[in-house]
């Protein structure tokens, strides 16, 4: 049962609209920080009723259970908007613990019993991907809307399966395209929609992380991470960085051309691959488009860099360690172009440097651009409007990851 | 920890059933803290208490369960699912297969030192943290782990709780209760406070005789909570004397504890009216953090020695002592006597 609440609408924040338009950036973007939001505008009312719950509690529910109790401090709310209603996890203190710890009245271990007793509007399915594709259809099919941590899916066919549960209980579901959402991801856009580096040629995605080290969460081999299980291994929890974030620039255009090596240097068996090199060429309105992943395990420090290059010039950025660097034409010519990108990447580094030292102080983390993502999306979910990331965008980000899996573009 | 209490265990002739996760093993550190007795017989199951595969079944014929794995390293998410999800675990298991005692080993980090005054004397009265969104995570795991074997002596088990304190022993002599490495120097704080330390043998002995006394039908200990710390502690001074008398120490840098915790004070201040509580600090600079390490405080073993019939076999000396002849005989193991 929903309960219903109205609010007005509140002064739009500042990210983009990441609503793609295929074949290009055009529209996507409204003006740097100050992006608009879809569907009603400043000062309209909006029905809302939305009754949330969560499943799975591990690390990433923190961010999503701190936005639904209204404590993000990357959105602004006018008003307890949503209202978290429930939490759900296999392990009844975690559960409990979460519950206390956000304020949400009721806890479960029980899927089934969550939806029949507490009858949430969308809930967010946060649990381990191979059981994504289960818990999700079951929450459709209950009627509630599904908010799913990536990878929605292990593959295309199993995502077509469940679009097509989402369609015939008339719910939608969406997936976590987080990263498309950072600021500093809207700052690289805007420079291509602007014009600034000149039409699309190129977007370069490195990641690197030292996922094998036996420490760590995905090296543990007491109890192997689930992730193992997929695909593409470990690097499957990366995967859709890599393809939203690519298709977020480029418009979800095919690539014919595609080769992948992946490849697991560390020769641990617990790793199914620890290293993937991927190049993808595609055709953009304005000309080939090339893609290029790279995923590395054994190069320090972490890392999560996003470079496009434009026909007049190229950006940089570094999602973990936020510091755009510009490369392009400036004051003086050419002569003092190269020059003048010095001292104002230079000017920039110096104000970006403090600007991180004052986040890692504040605990602005990378996820700021997931809390952005669930306001738009429960935004979307509110006004009727396309989700932010549509079902369109996660066939496309999912047929990608597949076709880097395939064996005959394999290196 | 566990080594020691297995060899105390089998010492004291307790045919012991020991579960260690897969990767595991009695030499991981290059230490071992004493050879089982050949005369008694014990096996062993790789098991991770995150997962309940194979618990219940390494439990059959189990008298008493002393529990004491715990996750002390990694974001708050693995110490919460090595300890109090590892922890949930066991104590279904248990119930599964209807193993009714437990040794349960807490920590002395939950208690809430800010509400403790300085000079005072921490006991098993002295107030658990209700509020630790700023301890540490192991603190707030341990927390939740306590609850948890509450819970599981209200629902009609025999539990008993150990805190020891600072756990000391190869490996493990210069510590956290002394400061914190910050860039190539130790910075220690403060030099008087007495440091709430038992030695892992001592330590070890009162776990092994609180399983004997907690197996026994309606046990006298069941629903205790008991402190482990022992005889004539130290000063943070004196300690770190004898250690340093001993061992390599790396360079060492004191602040007085006064002024480390005005520092972490104003800090604190700061932070709450203009900052909005949400800046985030090294835990030296985070009081109620602080004064969980460092904080000037009294401690006593009255109740363990009393209800245990416990007294710490090891003076201070003799411990440091063997523990340095463990590491040293560790280290000629692994660069020159391979085939020993």
């Amino acid at each position: 049962m929903s309960q219903s609440a109205t609010f007005t609408e509140p002064t739009a924040l500042g990210h983009p609209d990441p609503s793609r338009i295929s074949g290009g950036l055009s529209g996507r973007i409204s003006g740097g920080t100050s992006g608009h939001r879809s569907g009603a505008g400043p000062g309209a009312e909006i029905n809302l009723s939305m009754r949330a719950a969560v499943v799975g509690t591990g690390a990433i529910s923190v961010e999503h259970l701190t936005f639904l109790s209204g404590r993000s401090r990357f959105v602004e709310l006018p008003d307890r908007r949503v209202k978290p209603v429930a939490v759900c996890d296999l392990s009844p203190i975690s559960a409990r613990y979460a519950a206390e710890t956000f304020d949400v009245d009721a806890h479960y271990t029980d899927l089934e019993q969550l939806l029949e007793f507490e009858r949430p509007d969308v809930v967010h399915i946060l649990t381990p991907p191979s059981t994504h594709v289960p818990l999700a259809s079951l929450c459709l099919e209950a009627g509630a809307h599904v908010i799913c941590e990536k990878p929605v899916a292990a593959n295309i066919d199993e995502l077509h399966a469940l679009l097509d549960v989402a369609e015939r209980c008339g719910r939608k579901i969406t997936e976590s395209h987080n990263y498309c959402f950072n600021p500093a991801i809207a700052e690289l856009t805007q420079m291509l929609t602007d014009g600034t580096l000149g039409s699309l040629r190129e977007v370069e995605i490195r990641i690197a992380l030292p996922v094998t080290d036996p420490d760590g969460r995905f090296g543990d081999a007491n109890l192997p991470h689930p992730i193992h299980s997929m695909p593409a291994g470990v690097i499957h929890d990366f995967t859709t960085h890599f393809a939203s974030l690519l298709l977020h620039f480029t418009g979800n255009i095919r690539f014919p051309r595609v080769t992948a090596a992946w490849s697991n240097h560390s020769a641990d068996p617990l790793f199914r691959y620890d290293n993937l090199d991927a190049l993808m060429i595609g055709n953009g309105a304005d000309g080939p488009v090339h893609g290029r992943f790279r995923f590395e395990a054994g190069a320090g420090p972490d890392t999560f860099t996003v470079r496009v290059y434009g026909s007049r010039g190229w950006a940089e950025t570094d999602l973990f360690q936020p510091n755009t660097r510009v490369v392009m034409p400036r004051v003086g010519g050419s002569q003092l172009s190269p020059i003048a990108n010095h001292v104002a990447n230079g000017a920039g580094l110096i104000r970006n440097g403090m600007a991180n030292l004052g986040r890692k102080v504040m605990q602005r983390t990378p996820y700021e651009g997931l809390h952005l993502f669930l306001d738009d999306t429960y935004r979307a979910l509110a006004t009727g409007d396309e989700l932010p990331v549509t079902a369109d965008d996660m066939r496309a980000v999912c047929s990608l990851i597949d076709q880097l899996l395939e064996e005959k573009t394999r290196l | 920890m566990g080594r020691a209490v297995v060899a105390e265990a089998q010492r004291r002739g307790h045919y012991t059933t020991v579960t260690t996760r897969p990767t595991s093993s009695r030499t991981r550190n290059g230490v071992d803290d004493g050879a089982p007795n050949e005369r008694t017989v014990g096996s062993t199951a790789e098991i991770d208490l995150r997962s309940h595969d194979g618990l219940a079944e390494s439990l059959a014929g189990v008298d008493t369960v002393i529990h004491l794995a715990a996750t002390k390293e990694g974001d708050f998410h693995s110490q919460f699912a090595g300890t109090v999800v590892g922890t949930e675990n066991l104590l279904s298991a248990m119930t599964t297969a209807g193993v009714r005692n437990l040794v349960a080993i807490s920590t002395f980090s939950v208690y809430d030192y800010m509400s403790i005054g300085a000079g005072h004397i921490v006991d098993e009265r002295s107030p658990i943290d209700r509020n630790p969104a700023l301890r540490d995570e192991y603190a707030r795991t341990k927390l939740v782990q306590e609850q948890l074997y509450r819970d599981f002596s209200d629902a009609g088990n025999q539990v008993v709780i150990l805190r020891p304190g600072m756990i000391y022993g190869p490996n493990n002599l210069w510590h956290a209760l002394l400061g914190s490495d910050v860039g190539s120097r130790f910075l220690r704080v403060g030099a008087n406070a007495t440091l709430p330390l038992t030695y892992v043998a001592n330590c070890a002995e009162a776990i092994v005789l609180a399983s004997e006394l907690i197996s026994q039908p309606d046990s006298n200990l069941a629903g205790e909570t008991i402190n482990v710390v022992d005889d004539n502690l130290p000063t943070q001074d004196r300690y770190a004397t004898e250690v340093a008398a001993r061992i390599d120490t790396p360079p060492t840098v004191t602040v007085p504890w006064p002024v480390m915790n005005a520092v972490a004070s104003s800090i604190k201040a700061v932070n709450r009216h203009l900052l909005g509580g949400r800046a985030k600090f090294p835990g030296l600079f985070v009081p109620d953090r602080l004064h969980a390490r460092f904080k000037p405080l009294r401690y006593t073993n009255a109740r363990a020695k009393r209800l245990l019939n416990w007294s710490p076999r090891f003076t201070l000396i003799e411990a440091i002592d063997a523990s340095v002849e463990a590491e040293e005989l560790a280290r000629a193991s692994t660069t020159g006597g391979g085939n020993s």
